[in-house]
């Protein structure tokens, strides 16, 4: 019983190595890093939270990884962003872009704003990331498509994504679009932020992508049908 | 005295069979002689041999005395035919006091208070006094209670007449099919009362549950222990099975002793962690220290609890020595997440790894460090935020056939 029980524990190495494994044993859960979720007092506890809790208290954790934090500037989504940036596990470099960008997103709108008229001036966003969130949930596609093979042939079939490949295409989409089609002697920062600001008064190229891509979905509609999932 | 006398029997017994063994003298005369002589060596020793719960004596007399060409076969076939060996109540009972009485002696040898003598005690004394350089764990002289030694038996199933007393007994797993009828039993008893329920207009979905979150079924093995029967990993599977489908039933907590006694509770995790008591310096200032280790850095923190929020890394200032901002991050998260971040004086030392897996093991250090200061809740919300598991991610090694760990090599079409 013991020893079924702490091998589970250790860092394993799986008998048949899959394409997708972890060091930790699948009996490990996910750490939670905010401060916030351990001060709410027991009494305001949902029944599923108090679970989750019994839960975590006899199941071992795995440790936070190097990017997180609990401090209030960590971001899971801008994360992800800086991840997928990154050449050749060059961290320093894509984290360096990013703050550039912000910055440099920052700088246009507060010089927009002390620009504007005073009936214009609330309407400014000058706050980076909710700029950077905002121009993202406009970049993500709503439906997808996916190639589907039916009688020797090959359909476009509308599909419904989940909310990570909707994540992943909007960022990949941006950091493609920024990398290709500009002016190859602008900055990367610069590329991003005014990519970034055009999504988020929806224009630019990014969101015409999503908007072709939705017109595809709906053009083929009629072959929804073949998709059996 | 006795046993002596054994062994030089039992040497004398392996020549005399060697010697009748052997191609040129083997002539009737001869082997019967042998036989008999080897016979009455052997019935001898089975006397004596006995107590050392060998076969019977009888067996041993009638398969060596019966015959010299009698081929290994048939022999191994013979004892196996007898069955696993069957301890009589009075057997283990005499065995426990034999125990314990021997236990009180050799507490008594090694000048230790018998009333206290645990098994550790025990099994130290016999290292001590009988020292075995074999390798081999079930070779070595052992001192166990009786429980422990011979395997848990049921007593005789069937009456003077030759009759059963359980009813399943043909199944061959009496007490595993009656289990499997009892928890039956139970859902039929409580379907019956929701039926009564709903007839009286005072059913419910949300009755009270069985709370099964820090609990775990029993295993195989404890299983068969608590029949004291073997049961196979199908049996096992369908009786999981059937008490998932009793718990599926809203109104299952009317027989929530019943399913609990197939439970065990698992332990706490936060128990687990090693806090080391806080140590004061000449001062009166409180400090600890803490080592921790990424891929293959290693780091020891020595946590001060003085008032300014300095920290020196190799004797240089955390600020020359990580220049990137998440290295720093990592260094503050813990002091940030309990919300000390000025209390503590930190003098770091770190060797190894790149700039990340430094911060990281320090960041476990940190942690370890600081245990000493926190409350045992504080303890379980540090785990949880998984600043105390050691990261267990390691370079993965290249594989062969291929040119890296993942890479496969240009894919060539001739």
């Amino acid at each position: 019983m013991a020893a079924s029980v702490t091998g589970l524990l250790k860092p394993w190495t799986p008998r048949v190595l899959l394409v997708r494994w972890s060091r930790y044993n699948p009996y490990y859960l996910e750490p939670e890093p905010r401060k916030e979720v351990y001060h709410i007092p027991e009494t305001e506890l949902t029944p599923e939270q108090k679970e989750e809790r019994e839960l975590k208290s006899v199941r071992p954790i795995k440790a936070a990884t190097n990017s997180v934090t609990s401090s209030v500037f960590n971001d899971p989504v801008l994360s992800k962003f800086v991840n997928m940036m990154m050449k050749d596990g060059d961290k320093i470099i894509a984290k360096g872009i990013i703050t550039q960008t912000l910055e440099n997103m920052k700088r246009k709108q507060v010089e927009k704003y002390h620009k504007a008229p005073e009936v214009k001036k609330a309407e400014i966003e000058c706050n980076p990331y909710v700029i950077f969130h905002q121009a993202l949930e406009n970049c993500k596609p709503v439906i997808g498509l996916a190639s589907i093979q039916k009688g020797g042939k090959f359909y476009q079939v509308p599909i419904p994504l989940t909310d990570n490949r909707r994540r992943f295409l909007a960022m990949k989409w941006m950091i493609t679009e920024c990398r290709d089609n500009k002016h190859r002697r602008t900055l990367m920062y610069e590329k991003l932020s005014q990519e970034l600001l055009a999504a988020f008064s929806k224009e630019g190229n990014v969101v015409k992508r999503k908007h072709e891509l939705h017109k595809m979905a709906e053009s083929n509609r009629a072959y929804a049908h073949y998709r059996w999932w | 005295m006795k046993c002596s006398n054994i062994v030089t029997q039992m040497q004398m017994l392996l020549l005399s069979t060697y010697f009748l063994f052997s191609p040129e003298r083997r002539t009737a005369n001869m082997a019967a002689s042998g036989g008999r002589t080897v016979g009455s060596f052997l019935w001898k020793c089975g006397n004596c041999c006995f107590n050392f719960n060998t076969v019977s004596s009888n067996l041993t007399r009638q398969v060596l005395s019966r015959q010299l060409c009698v081929s290994a076969v048939l022999h191994r076939k013979n004892l196996a035919a007898a069955g696993p060996e069957k301890f009589s109540e009075e057997f283990i009972k005499k065995q426990v006091e034999e125990f314990n009485i021997g236990k009180r002696h050799l507490a008594n040898m090694m000048g230790e208070d018998p009333e206290t003598f645990t098994q550790g005690d025990i099994n130290r004394s016999i290292a001590y006094l009988f020292p075995s350089g074999l390798f081999d764990k079930k070779a070595k002289p052992l001192m166990k209670h009786p429980d422990e030694v011979f395997p848990k038996q049921r007593a005789v199933q069937w009456g003077a007449d030759g009759r059963p007393f359980h009813f399943l007994f043909y199944t061959g797993k009496q007490s595993y099919y009656s289990l499997m009828h009892d928890t039956f039993t139970k859902a039929l008893a409580v379907e019956k009362h929701q039926d009564r329920l709903r007839g009286k207009d005072l059913f419910t979905q949300d009755a009270k549950q069985i709370s099964l979150v820090g609990s775990r079924w029993l295993l195989k093995e404890e299983l068969e222990e608590l029949l004291v029967e073997t049961i196979s990993e199908h049996d096992y599977a369908r009786f999981i099975q059937l008490m998932e489908r009793l718990l599926s039933l809203p109104y299952c907590s009317v027989e929530e002793d019943f399913v609990q006694r197939y439970r065990r509770q698992l332990e706490i995790q936060s128990s687990k962690q090693q806090v080391q008591p806080l140590q004061y310096d000449q001062h009166g200032v409180a400090y600890s220290t803490g080592d921790g280790r990424r891929k293959t850095a290693m780091g020891t923190v020595l946590l001060r609890d003085s008032g300014s929020g300095s920290i020196s890394i190799n004797g240089t200032n955390y600020v020359h020595y990580f220049p990137v901002l998440q290295d720093r991050e990592q260094l503050m998260f813990p002091l940030h997440f309990m919300e000390v971040l000025g209390r503590f004086d930190m003098q770091c030392s770190v060797s190894g790894g790149g700039h990340s897996s430094q911060a990281g093991a320090l960041r476990l250090a940190i942690s370890r460090a600081m245990l000493s200061f926190l409350s045992e809740g504080q303890v379980e919300t540090m785990r949880q935020a998984g600043l105390l598991t050691p990261d267990p991610r390691i370079k993965e090694r290249k594989k062969p056939g291929q040119e890296g760990a993942r890479r496969k090599f240009t894919w060539k079409k001739r």
